[in-house]
C-alpha cells in the first residue's frame, strides 16, 4: 500500500482523505468474485433475507425453510440477496487528443490525459480501499494494455505505475480497442470509460460499448472536456496544429469562435445522445474542475 | 493627361501597397498551439473562408484604392494638352498678348461681357516671370501696342488691360498678325527666345476664318484664347441702309435696311427709322440665319444733306451697339447740265440740241426747267465746268491740254461726263483723256478715227446689257426698241486686254462699242459712240429716257457709299463748289460739334479739311464713334458721312479654332482654349478623386459592417 502511495505522482492521500467515506457504488446488481457490499446477481443462502418462493424442486435444498413447511405443510425457499465485491475496469482513452491541455500556456485547466490519470488513480485507489478490484484498460486506436481488475496492493501499485507511465499515441479511433477489450474481459463489472471522444468512428465506439451492456455491464462514461476545446483560446492568431496527424491551421479565433462552438456543442450533444441511447451513465466532465471535486461528485451521484 | 505633381504618383504607388505592408507587418505572430478539436475547427473555417476571402479581398482594394486616389488628388491630374504658353514654362521669352477689342467683344453671354472674359485670360498672361517680356496688343481696326517693344513693366500692361474697352470697330487681323509679327522678330542671330502669341478673341467667322500667320517668325508659338461660348450668340442687327435715290427733290426715295437675324428662330422686330424731323415706326419679320431687306418710301421736301438713323427697339440680344444705324442722306437738287460743244445753239437740228431738249425736258422741283448751258470749248474755265453737275462733250473738236487736263481733274474728282464721240478728233480727245485720269477710270475699249473707206452709217445694237442702265428701262419692249435703231457715224473701237467688258453696255453688229459707261470710286464717265444728228435714236421715243437713265447713272454712281466705319480712315474729296477748308468746318450734325476722341481732344487733331489740288479733302485716320459727322459752311451743310459699325462685327457665330487653327497658323505650334466653357485646364479632376477616396473609405465600413458576424 504504502509503495503505491509513494510511486505515483498522482495519488495525494492527502487530498483524498475527504473521499475515504464514499464508496464506488453501483445502480444495478453485479458479479465479483468474492464477498463484497455490493448486490450480486447472485441470490443464494448467505446474505441478507430478501423473500420467499415457492419451492420448485430445482432450487438447492439447504435454502429450503424447514419450519415454514413443518408448520405449514408448504415448501418454501428462503431467498437471500448476495452480496459481491467489485470489478471495475477503467478504460483510459491515451489518444493524442487526451493531451490537450498539456501546453504552459494553459495555466487554467490541465491536460485531458493528466486530469484522467488523477481521477483515474484517485478512483482505482477508493474502489481497492472499499475492498473492490480494480482494472485499467489503455485504449487508443487498439487496446494497448489491459491490466484486469485485481484488488491487491501490489496490483493497485502496478495500476497506479501503467497510469503514470501514460503518454498519448496519434489515433483516431477507439472501438477496435473496446471491442478488443471486450473479448478479453471474462467477467461482468462495471466500466468506467474516461475520454474526450474526439475521434472518426464515434459510433463505432458506442457501438462496441453496447457490447458490455448487453453483457450486462454497467457503463459509465466520464467525457473530459477542456475549457479551451469549448470556446477556442483568447488571442489575436493561432497557427492550430493537430494533435492527431490532422496539419495545421492558421486563423483567428475570434472570426469563427460562434460558428466553432456551435459545432463542437452539438459534439457534446451527440456523444450525450450516444451515451444515453446505449444505458450509460454520462458526466460531462471539465478539466477545468478540481478532479478531486469531479471525484465526488461522481461517487456522490453513484451512491445517491 | 499631365499631373500638377509627379511626385506624388510615385508615393502614390509606393503607398498603395501601404495596407499590404500594414496587414503584413501587423500581421500578429500566429501563436502554435497544437488543438485537439482542429476537426470543429476546420469545418467552420472552411464554411467561413469564401466570405471572408471576400470580405478581406474587397477591405483591401477599397483601401488601396483610397490611398491611390488620395495620391493621384494630391497629384492634380490635368486634362487636355499642355499649354503652350503658362506661368509653369521657364527660360527666356518673348510673348505678345493679343486682346480682341473689336465691336463684337462687346456681346454678352448670360450678362458678361465677351471683354470681361478676355481680360481675365490676359491678366494670367501679364504675371512677372524672370526673362519674360510681354507687350499688349489691342486689337481692333488697328493693332494698338502698349509698347513699342516687349517690356517687363508688368505693372503698366495690367494697368492699360484694365483701362482696354471695346471699340466700336472690326478686328483686322492681317494687322495683328503684321504688329505681333514685328514684336517676335528676333532681335539678333543670337536671339533665341521663346516667342509665343497670346490671341484672345472670340474668333469670329467673319473675321478669322482668312487669317494667316504664316508671316510670324519662325518658332512662335500660338496660343488661341476663345472667350466665344459654344453656342452663337443670339444677335439682331442692323447691317446697311441704302436710299435709292431715284426721285428728287419733291420726290420720294425707297429707303432699304438690310436687318440681320442672327438667331435660330424667325424674330418679329419693330424699327424706328428717322430721316431728321421725320419718324416711321415699321414692324417686319426676319427669317433665322439670314439677312432681310426692308423697303420704306420716304418722301423728300427739300434738298440738302440730311441725318437719320435706323434703330431697331424692343430687342433682347447680345450685342446692343449694332441695334441702330445712322446714315446721311443727301437729297440734290435738280443737276445744272454742260455741254461742251463747237455747234452753236442756233443749229438745229443738231446732236447737241437734241441732247440740250433732251435734258432740259426735266423740271426742277419749283416747276421750272433744269438749267443745260452750252459753251464752246475754247471759253471753258474752271468755274463754269465747277458750277455743273453733269459735263457733256459733243461735238468738241479738237481740245487744247488745258481742258484736257480740266476735264480729267473733274472727272477724277467725281464729276460725271458723258462724251458723244462722232468725229475722229474725238478719239483723240478721248485718249487724252484716259491718259490723264489713269487707271482710276478704267475704260474697257479704246476708241480710234473710223477706217477710212468703212461705212458708218446704219448701224444696230447688236447687243445690249437688258438687266442695267439704261437699257433696263425698257424692260420687255426692249427688243422692239433697240430693234429700230439705227445708228451712224461714231469711232472705232477695240476692246483692251485685262479690262471687264461689264461697263460696255451696247455693242454695234460691226463689233465697235455703242455705249460705254464706266463708274468708279473716283469718277464716272460715259460715251455714247454715234452722231445723234446722223442717228435715229434721237428722233425715237426712247432717246429721252435712254439718255436720262444714263445721266441718272452718271449723277448718282457713288450714292449710298457714304458711310464710312469706325476705327477705319475716311478720306473723302468734298464737292468742288464746297469751297476752300478755311471757310468749312467738320461737325457732329447730331450733337452739334465734333469729337473724335474719347478724352475730348479737339476734333482737328484727328480730323482734318484739307485743301488739295483737286479740291477740299476732309480726312480722317480714325472715326472714333458712330454718328453723322458733316462739313459745313457757316449754317449750311454741303457734305455729310455717315460712321457706322462694321456689319461683320454683327455676325457672332465663331470659328472653330481648335479644328481650323492649325491651318491657320501658317505652320506654327499652336493651342487652342476655350475661356468661356470653364477656361483653364480641366484641373479640377482632383474633387472627384477625392470624393472616390472618401466612398471607399465608406465602402470599406460598409464591408466591415455587412460581414459581421
Amino acid at each position: 500500500m504504502s509503495r503505491s502511495i509513494h510511486s505515483s505522482r498522482f495519488l495525494d492521500l492527502g487530498t483524498l482523505s475527504a473521499l475515504t467515506y464514499l464508496r464506488f457504488s453501483t445502480r444495478h446488481r453485479i458479479e465479483g468474485s468474492y464477498s463484497g457490499r455490493h448486490q450480486s446477481r447472485q441470490q443464494g443462502g448467505a446474505g441478507e433475507f430478501v423473500d420467499y418462493c415457492q419451492y420448485s424442486g430445482s432450487e438447492d435444498l439447504r435454502r429450503l425453510d424447514w419450519k415454514v413447511l413443518g408448520r405449514t405443510g408448504k415448501s418454501f425457499v428462503r431467498i437471500y440477496q448476495d452480496e459481491t465485491n467489485l470489478l471495475c475496469t477503467l478504460a483510459l482513452d491515451v489518444s493524442g487528443s487526451m493531451a490537450f491541455g498539456s501546453s504552459p500556456r494553459r495555466v487554467a485547466a490541465s491536460a485531458k490525459l493528466e486530469y484522467a490519470q488523477y481521477l483515474a488513480t484517485a478512483m482505482s485507489y477508493l474502489i481497492v480501499h472499499g475492498q473492490d478490484q480494480v482494472g485499467l484498460a489503455v485504449l487508443d486506436d487498439r487496446l494497448r494494455s489491459h491490466l484486469p481488475p485485481g484488488g491487491t496492493l501490489t496490483h493497485l501499485a502496478r495500476l497506479h505505475e501503467e497510469i503514470e507511465n501514460l503518454t498519448v499515441r496519434p489515433s483516431t479511433t477507439m472501438a477496435a480497442g473496446l471491442r478488443t477489450l471486450f473479448e478479453q474481459s471474462k467477467r461482468r463489472g462495471v466500466l468506467l470509460l474516461m475520454s474526450d471522444f474526439l475521434m472518426d468512428d464515434l459510433s463505432e465506439v458506442f457501438a462496441a460499448i453496447k457490447l458490455f451492456r448487453h453483457r450486462n455491464w454497467e457503463v459509465a462514461v466520464l467525457h473530459l472536456v477542456h475549457p479551451e476545446e469549448e470556446s477556442l483560446p483568447a488571442g489575436a492568431a493561432f497557427r492550430f496544429e493537430g494533435m492527431e496527424g490532422e496539419g495545421r491551421l492558421d486563423c483567428s479565433p475570434s472570426d469563427i469562435r460562434a460558428d466553432y462552438q456551435k459545432r463542437f456543442a452539438r459534439h457534446l450533444a451527440a456523444v450525450r445522445q450516444f451515451a444515453l441511447a446505449g444505458g450509460c451513465d454520462y458526466h460531462l466532465v471539465s478539466t477545468s474542475v478540481p478532479y478531486l471535486h469531479t471525484l465526488g461528485g461522481f461517487l456522490v451521484d453513484r451512491a445517491s | 493627361m499631365t499631373f500638377l505633381h509627379l511626385w506624388a504618383i510615385i508615393i502614390g504607388v509606393l503607398a498603395a501597397g501601404l495596407p499590404i505592408a500594414v496587414h503584413l507587418l501587423t500581421k500578429p505572430r500566429p501563436v502554435r498551439l497544437p488543438l485537439s478539436t482542429l476537426r470543429f475547427l476546420r469545418e467552420a473555417i472552411h464554411q467561413r473562408r469564401t466570405r471572408h476571402v471576400l470580405r478581406d479581398v474587397l477591405i483591401l482594394l477599397l483601401r488601396t484604392l483610397a490611398v491611390l486616389l488620395i495620391a493621384l488628388a494630391i497629384a492634380r491630374p490635368q486634362w487636355g494638352a499642355r499649354p503652350l504658353v503658362s506661368d509653369q514654362l521657364d527660360g527666356d521669352a518673348v510673348r505678345v498678348v493679343a486682346l480682341d477689342v473689336s465691336q463684337s467683344m462687346a456681346a454678352t453671354d448670360r450678362g458678361v461681357a465677351m471683354l470681361e472674359r478676355a481680360r481675365t485670360s490676359a491678366s494670367h498672361f501679364l504675371r512677372y516671370r524672370p526673362g519674360l517680356k510681354v507687350n499688349l496688343l489691342l486689337v481692333g481696326a488697328e493693332s494698338r501696342a502698349v509698347f513699342d517693344a516687349p517690356s517687363v513693366n508688368f505693372d503698366q500692361l495690367r494697368e492699360e488691360l484694365a483701362n482696354a474697352d471695346v471699340l466700336p470697330e472690326r478686328g483686322d487681323v492681317r494687322k495683328l498678325v503684321e504688329t505681333a509679327g514685328k514684336m517676335l522678330a528676333p532681335v539678333s542671330q543670337e536671339d533665341r527666345r521663346r516667342r509665343e502669341l497670346v490671341i484672345i478673341s472670340d474668333f469670329q467667322r467673319s473675321g478669322w476664318a482668312k487669317a494667316d500667320f504664316s508671316s510670324l517668325p519662325e518658332g512662335t508659338q500660338i496660343q488661341w484664347e476663345s472667350v466665344a461660348p459654344p453656342e452663337t450668340l443670339p444677335n439682331l442687327a442692323v447691317l446697311d441702309v441704302r436710299m435709292n435715290m431715284r426721285e428728287l427733290a419733291g420726290g420720294c426715295s425707297q429707303c432699304e435696311m438690310d436687318l440681320y437675324n442672327g438667331t435660330p428662330h424667325v424674330r418679329p422686330v419693330e424699327i424706328e427709322l428717322r430721316v431728321g424731323e421725320s419718324l416711321w415706326n415699321l414692324k417686319a419679320t426676319c427669317l433665322p440665319e439670314t439677312t432681310t431687306t426692308l423697303t420704306q418710301e420716304i418722301p423728300w421736301k427739300q434738298t440738302g444733306w440730311q441725318a437719320g438713323e435706323v434703330r431697331l427697339t424692343n430687342v433682347d440680344d447680345a450685342l446692343a451697339a449694332d441695334n441702330v444705324r445712322p446714315f446721311a442722306v443727301h437729297i440734290p437738287a435738280e443737276p445744272n447740265y454742260l455741254i461742251i460743244t463747237r455747234q452753236p445753239a442756233s443749229m438745229r437740228p443738231s446732236s447737241s440740241w437734241f441732247l440740250e431738249c433732251a435734258l432740259a425736258l426735266r423740271q426742277t422741283s419749283e416747276g421750272k426747267p433744269v438749267t443745260v448751258q452750252r459753251v464752246d470749248p475754247s471759253e471753258l474755265d474752271s468755274v463754269t465746268a465747277a458750277s455743273a453737275d453733269l459735263i457733256l462733250l459733243d461735238h468738241p473738236g479738237k481740245l487744247n491740254e488745258n481742258t484736257t487736263k480740266l476735264l480729267a481733274g473733274f472727272i477724277r474728282h467725281g464729276k460725271p461726263v458723258l462724251y458723244v464721240t462722232s468725229e475722229t478728233q474725238d478719239a483723240m480727245n478721248l485718249k487724252s483723256l484716259l491718259e490723264i485720269v489713269g487707271e482710276s477710270v478704267p475704260f474697257p475699249v479704246e476708241f480710234a478715227p473710223p477706217v477710212v473707206g468703212r461705212s458708218r452709217r446704219d448701224l444696230m445694237l447688236a447687243s445690249v446689257k437688258r438687266d442695267r442702265p439704261p437699257f433696263h428701262v425698257f424692260g420687255d419692249h426692249l427688243n422692239s426698241v433697240v430693234g429700230q435703231l439705227r445708228f451712224s457715224g461714231g469711232l472705232e473701237s477695240r476692246p483692251l486686254e485685262g479690262q471687264h467688258d461689264d461697263d460696255l453696255l451696247a455693242v454695234y453688229n460691226d463689233g465697235s462699242a455703242s455705249i460705254v459707261s464706266v463708274t468708279s470710286e473716283v469718277g464716272a464717265l460715259a460715251v455714247i459712240n454715234a452722231d445723234l444728228n446722223e442717228s435715229n435714236l434721237a428722233k425715237t421715243g426712247a432717246f429721252v429716257p435712254l439718255l436720262e437713265e444714263l445721266v441718272h447713272g452718271l449723277l448718282y454712281h457713288d450714292r449710298g457709299n457714304e458711310t464710312a466705319r469706325c476705327g477705319e480712315p475716311l478720306f473723302v474729296q468734298l464737292p468742288a463748289e464746297t469751297g476752300p477748308s478755311r471757310i468749312l468746318q467738320a461737325f457732329d450734325m447730331k450733337n452739334g460739334s465734333l469729337k473724335f476722341d474719347a478724352n475730348g481732344n479737339d476734333e482737328n487733331k484727328q480730323g482734318e479739311l484739307v485743301d488739295e489740288e483737286t479740291g477740299t479733302v476732309w480726312r480722317w485716320n480714325s472715326p472714333a464713334r458712330p454718328g453723322v459727322y458733316g462739313v459745313r459752311h457757316g449754317e449750311k451743310i454741303v457734305f455729310a458721312n455717315a460712321v457706322a459699325l462694321s456689319p461683320e462685327e454683327s455676325e457672332l457665330e465663331s470659328l472653330d479654332m481648335q479644328t481650323l487653327g492649325p491651318r491657320l497658323a501658317g505652320g506654327h505650334a499652336t493651342y487652342y482654349r476655350n475661356v468661356a466653357d470653364g477656361g483653364e485646364r480641366r484641373d479640377d479632376f482632383w474633387i472627384w478623386l477625392v470624393v472616390g477616396c472618401v466612398l471607399c473609405m465608406i465602402g470599406e465600413v460598409g464591408a466591415m459592417i455587412a460581414f459581421r458576424d
